[in-house]
């Protein structure tokens, strides 16, 4: 029997999800100590005015982080307008 | 081309969504939520009236889709370097113990995916500028 490459990228995916449900199930639930950073937001969280706390590390802590995010969305929109006026012959404009 | 029913339901349920969308985006401080859900939930409204009534009823948006784009990501750009100049880093909280710099950052990044979704849709479904 030849084995074909598609033979092979299953096996490696198989073997890809069969390794991280394995890692999975050894998740612990439990409650673990928070780390520095952890003691830091709960701390400061007050100062920046948001009751949410993901918001609070979204836009304040890590507002950073999230500029960065906006930037790749910002970059894949103008790919997408530019392809889009390429097409509809709206390029002069 | 759409038959009433589409079109009736779609009439009727843009405004609550946008109104939805609206709330989750500006009460993200608050309650969970944000900016990019609510940016989501504003785009979908803009969808539904264009799938059940044709882009001619948003053109003037499709129009001046990119200078959306570029005012949000320019007023986090501005609002970052506000901070590195008057707070001595980037992106420091300059009103701190009040929510004004999570509700404006959220407001921004709403209009930036509202807009980025709905020009996704508007040019991939070549419902562009030369056909409204």
């Amino acid at each position: 029997m030849k084995i074909l490459r598609k033979d092979i990228c299953t096996f490696l995916l198989v073997l890809m999800i069969a390794f991280l449900l394995v890692q999975g199930l050894e998740l612990s639930y439990e409650d673990k100590e928070d780390s520095e950073v952890d003691e830091y937001y709960k701390e400061h969280q007050e100062k920046t005015g948001a009751d949410n706390m993901v918001e609070a590390i979204l836009l304040d802590f890590r507002a950073y982080d999230t500029f960065g995010e906006v930037m790749v969305l910002y970059i894949a929109i103008a790919g997408v307008i530019i392809l889009g006026k390429i097409v509809t012959g709206d390029d002069q404009s | 081309m759409t038959s009433l029913i589409v079109k009736t339901a779609g009439r009727a349920l843009t405004p609550f969504i946008l109104l939805s969308g609206l709330y989750v985006a500006s009460f993200g401080f608050l309650s969970p939520g944000g900016g990019f859900q609510g940016g989501i939930l504003l785009a979908s409204g803009v969808i539904l009236i264009m799938v059940t009534h044709g882009s001619k009823e948003v053109h003037r948006l499709a129009e001046n889709i990119d200078w959306f784009e570029t005012f949000g990501a320019l007023t986090f750009l501005i609002v970052g370097l506000a901070g590195l100049l008057l707070g001595g880093y980037l992106f420091s909280n300059l009103l701190p113990d009040t929510p004004l710099m999570c509700i404006v950052l959220d407001i921004v990044i709403a209009l930036k995916v509202f807009v980025g979704i709905t020009a996704v849709f508007v040019y991939f479904f070549g419902m562009g500028v030369k056909e409204c």
